[in-house]
């Protein structure tokens, strides 16, 4: 398997560089991480951050021949080589294919990823109908691998403003959430020129998000809440 | 109250789309199967209430759109802020001179 690999060291790089790697792979290698995991073998200087491999913790996030995906979760067979790999695109690289997240956490903090609700605690755990639970589904899945913001091309223009296609279907998930008791609060904080009205609904988000979710239908759903909302 | 922020502006923007198409719609129609206009008969029907009426709700809702859709653009590719300040400010006053203007246009007629 041929791998071209970009490969930054700022400690002995003044630009990153592709790198090519001839990877002999055994039959058991399905995924993309498992050449990772063979090139490492071979080269042990080279660097990306992996740990479920399974698609679920989001670790392994990164450009595959130029789109975003889960390196644990994307199939070698019918492949185009040499499999490009780059780190994702629009953030800064610390090293290899391992970038800093800072900001993308920072975006998913603001806006409140946890139920606000100050009303008395309930004897057991605060109950949801099964039509309120299943508002949940297709928002609660994401496991903020930053494929879909990494690839979003307003998120790339105004990183520092822009909550991204990621934190805004967060910030969805607990607007539908029926436990809590900050919607207005919420909305008003999104009501912006650039935290939520970036979106050019470009919807590159969708294409590549590795759980199938559509952060692009969860930010017009928030853009209809705000429309709907009674004036406080 | 933050007219031109936030969902205000996302809505502004829908609904000026919505009045340019209508009047689109009833420009086409009427080149497509009414007889040619002259001057005349056009300063004429931008003196009657109705057409001065008409001619300031689709001029309004040119430059409304056009505001947003400009500042969306700036917003969105020029960072350095006293350089996108600059440019907002000149779209802005260019923008008033046209309302300016229209109304001045249906003002004489």
């Amino acid at each position: 398997m041929r791998l071209r690999v970009f490969r930054f060291d700022p400690d002995r790089h003044a630009r990153p560089v592709m790198q090519d790697y001839d990877v002999p792979l055994e039959p058991s290698d399905r995924m993309v991480l498992d050449a990772l995991t063979r090139l490492k073998a071979q080269d042990d200087s080279i660097t990306y951050r992996r740990s479920c491999r399974e698609g679920v913790c989001g670790s392994d996030a990164m450009n595959i021949n130029g789109r975003n995906a889960l390196a644990c979760i994307t199939p070698l067979e019918g492949i185009k080589q040499p499999v490009t790999l780059a780190p994702l695109p629009g953030f800064p690289v610390i090293r290899d294919l391992v970038v800093d997240m800072t900001q993308f956490f920072m975006h998913y903090h603001s806006i409140k990823p946890y139920v606000m609700n100050d009303e008395p605690l309930p004897e057991r755990e605060r109950l949801q109908s099964p039509e309120e639970r299943e508002k949940l589904n297709g928002l609660y899945e994401c496991i903020l691998c930053a494929a879909c913001s990494s690839f979003c091309p307003p998120y790339w223009w105004n990183p520092d403003k822009f909550i991204g296609p990621a934190g805004l279907l967060q910030a969805q998930r607990f607007i539908v959430d029926s436990r809590d008791r900050a919607t207005s609060e919420r909305l008003e904080f999104l009501d912006d020129v650039f935290k939520l009205y970036r979106c050019r609904t470009v919807m590159n988000c969708t294409e590549v998000c590795p759980k199938g979710l559509s952060p692009a239908r969860a930010i017009e759903h928030i853009k209809i809440a705000l429309l709907l909302r009674k004036p406080a | 109250m933050k007219p031109f922020s936030g969902h205000r502006a996302f809505l502004l923007q829908r609904l000026s789309a919505v009045v340019l198409l209508a009047g689109l719609a009833a420009g086409a129609l009427r080149v497509a199967f009414g007889s040619p206009v002259t001057f005349a008969q056009w300063q004429a029907w931008s003196g009657q209430p109705h057409g001065a009426g008409t001619l300031l709700v689709v001029s309004m809702a040119v430059l409304t759109h056009a505001w947003i859709g400009i500042r969306d653009v700036v917003l969105d590719y020029i960072h350095p802020i006293r350089l996108r300040f600059a440019v907002l400010a000149a779209v802005a006053a260019g923008l008033v001179l046209l309302a300016l203007w229209t109304v001045l246009i249906v003002a004489h007629t």
